[in-house]
């Protein structure tokens, strides 16, 4: 009888489980603005942001299986791709860009260096039907997803529907990018007063303010708009920016400004990944500036930083790596989905 | 055997007409000709030119039913995607309530700005039928893929991929018609508006939103009209 009074509300709860679905809740730190993704319109689930989390680490999005999301955006490196300029994608063809770290992507109103994607939910559409990155078409991807013994199981209890769409399976993707958030760096424990920041760093937060937070924006550490910081064009490359998009010309050679967390990891820099270390970003913006039409004003006269502020600088940008997120198991491949799918 | 085949797209289409609700069929034409499902025909459009059809589809949406001037019936969520190899996508039914006439019809060719920002979306719109930009996002509003002898391309194809949401490149359009309420309306599509005054040798690939794009869209949303 005891045994019974117990099976009773286990099954019910365990019906439950099935039919309800579990909120994911999205906690905006402390001191954050809003962000841009409405979570009120559209709430994340956990069972969704899981299945996004299988396909982000599934090679099945790409024509042969061989490249995941995950390919190139490694959660250990911030979500980008390390010791690579220009992203490899398949047969390792090499890509136009380098992959952006992935973080704090719910305050992001446009995505891509240029801007090119309009909202987060149809960002995966660009690296799936890409030619030299995954080169699949999301008509394909929904029917081997449909074949599949795991996802109709997985998409049922995101979505309650077996039948696997495009828009279902993009918007899983998006809920687990969603769910990206770094805010537990150094930095942002000594702005919660949990701890200081040494005189070095100190002074390199100082620096920071002065030259480079207009555009790289606290807490987010990018204003979000599309700036020129005075790159030279890649000859070779021949990259335009944001022009591509607008084909406006005061949109020439300017970039969507990135994000400087997690900066330690997110190397090599810049669209095109010239750079390979912080000190050759500084010596960029002291003494690499190729002034033009479109540069952002902030730029038009030199930053002017000794070597000792270099340093200094350094030692600041250092507090932004957050190593809760960069070995958060919740962001990691989900090996216990795929190896329960490779047992049945 | 494009006449037969003309018979029975039209056949097809009356006999699955009598359920309830207002009909809206819209008839794909070259100038005064038919183009019949599956595409695959030859149309002069010179005395020395042809203009073979691979691809039709594209978008109505936002379909309103006005009397006097004024809204009787809106469709919500009112998207819809025809497509030449799917003969049943030319007959739209409205959800309407009995009893209601109308006078003139209001839709868009193609898909507005709010929607084309609002993420991914299902039915019709969903991203894999084939209409949405992927390195650059947006709705393809018109798409229309074939040949003609005058274009020196590979295989003599030309593809034109009309869209673009944000100004100045905005491609979509709004169409009022009047009409006759005989329980549905019957509207004519008239594609060979698109290469009047179009230098084909010239211009025969748009695939991203832009000026040429607007331009086309401007001419071919002409070709809309209620009477044969
Ligand atoms: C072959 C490497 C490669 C693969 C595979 C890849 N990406 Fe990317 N990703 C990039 C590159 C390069 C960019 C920048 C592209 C640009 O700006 O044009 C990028 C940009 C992004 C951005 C925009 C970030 C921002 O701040 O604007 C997101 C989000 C993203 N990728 C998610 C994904 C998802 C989801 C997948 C899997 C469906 C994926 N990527 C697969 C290389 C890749
Ligand atoms: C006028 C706006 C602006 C200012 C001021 C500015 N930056 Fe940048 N920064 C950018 C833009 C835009 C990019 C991306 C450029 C590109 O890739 O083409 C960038 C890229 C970077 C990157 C590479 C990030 C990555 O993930 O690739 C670092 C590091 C950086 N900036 C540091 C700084 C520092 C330090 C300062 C102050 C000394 C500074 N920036 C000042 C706009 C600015």
């Amino acid at each position: 009888m005891k045994k019974l009074l117990l099976i009773i509300p286990v099954s019910v709860l365990l019906l439950l489980a099935f039919t309800l679905q579990e909120k994911y809740s999205f906690t905006i730190p402390q001191g954050w603005p809003e962000p841009n993704t409405d979570f009120k319109k559209e709430p994340l689930s956990l069972e969704k942001v899981e299945l996004g989390r299988a396909l982000f680490y599934d090679p099945v999005l790409s024509r042969d299986s061989t490249i995941s999301c995950a390919s190139c955006h490694l959660v250990y490196t911030a979500f980008t791709h390390v010791d690579h300029d220009l992203s490899h994608g398949i047969n390792d063809k090499i890509g136009t860009r380098n992959s952006p770290a992935l973080m704090n992507l719910a305050w992001h109103k446009l995505f891509m260096w240029d801007g090119a994607v309009n909202h987060i939910d149809v960002q995966a559409l660009a690296p799936i039907s890409n030619p030299v990155e995954m080169d699949e078409k999301i008509e394909h991807v929904v029917e081997k997803l449909q074949r599949s013994k795991l996802y109709p199981r997985l998409f049922k209890k995101a979505f309650n529907d077996s039948l696997i769409t495009g828009q279902h399976t993009l918007k899983a993707i998006a809920q687990f990018m969603l769910t990206l958030v770094s805010s537990e760096s150094k930095y942002d424990s000594v702005m919660r007063k949990h701890s200081k920041f040494t005189a070095q760093e100190k002074k390199g937060y100082d620096l920071f303010k002065k030259n480079c937070s207009s555009c790289h924006t606290e807490p987010l550490f990018t204003n979000l708009q599309f700036e020129s910081n005075g790159l030279p064009q890649d000859p070779t490359l021949k990259d335009p920016g944001r022009i591509k998009v607008t084909k406006n010309p005061v949109d020439s050679l300017k970039f969507k400004v990135p994000t400087l967390r997690n900066i330690e990891f997110s190397y090599p820099y810049m669209h095109d990944g010239r750079f390979k270390r912080l000190q050759d970003v500084l010596n960029h913006y002291t003494s690499g500036i190729k002034q033009s039409q479109t540069i952002s004003k902030q730029l038009v006269n030199p930053i002017i930083l000794s070597s000792n502020d270099k340093v200094d600088l350094v030692a600041f940008l250092l507090t932004l790596t957050d190593r809760k997120f960069l070995f958060n198991k919740n962001y990691a491949y989900p090996r216990n989905i795929f190896a329960k799918a490779a047992q049945d | 055997m494009n006449l037969l085949r003309t018979l029975i797209f039209l056949s097809l289409l009356n006999v699955i007409g009598f359920a309830q609700g207002k009909k809206l069929l819209f008839y794909p034409i070259f100038n005064d000709q038919m183009i019949p499902p599956g595409g695959g025909t030859t149309y002069w459009i010179s005395k020395t030119d042809t203009v073979t059809i691979e691809t039709l589809r594209f978008y109505i949406s936002n379909v309103e039913l006005l009397s006097k001037n004024k809204v009787i019936w809106k469709e919500t969520n009112s998207y819809h995607l025809l497509d030449i190899t799917k003969p049943m996508s030319f007959l739209v039914k409205l959800k309407t309530p009995p009893g209601i006439t109308f006078t003139q019809l209001k839709f868009t060719l193609g898909i507005d700005s709010v929607t084309n920002v609002s993420g991914a979306l299902g039915g019709d719109l969903d991203p894999t039928k084939g209409m949405y930009w992927t390195w650059q996002s947006g709705y393809v509003n018109f798409k229309l893929e074939g040949k003609s002898n005058l274009c020196k391309t590979r295989n003599n194809a030309f593809q034109f991929h009309l869209g673009g949401y944000q100004s100045p490149f905005k491609a979509c359009r709004e169409v009022i018609l009047d009409v006759i309420d005989k329980e549905g309306a019957e509207i004519y599509f008239d594609i060979a508006r698109l290469f009047w005054g179009l230098d084909l040798n010239k211009q025969n690939e748009i695939m991203s939103p832009c000026k040429e794009a607007v331009e086309l869209s401007d001419k071919l949303v002409k070709g809309f009209r209620s009477t044969e």
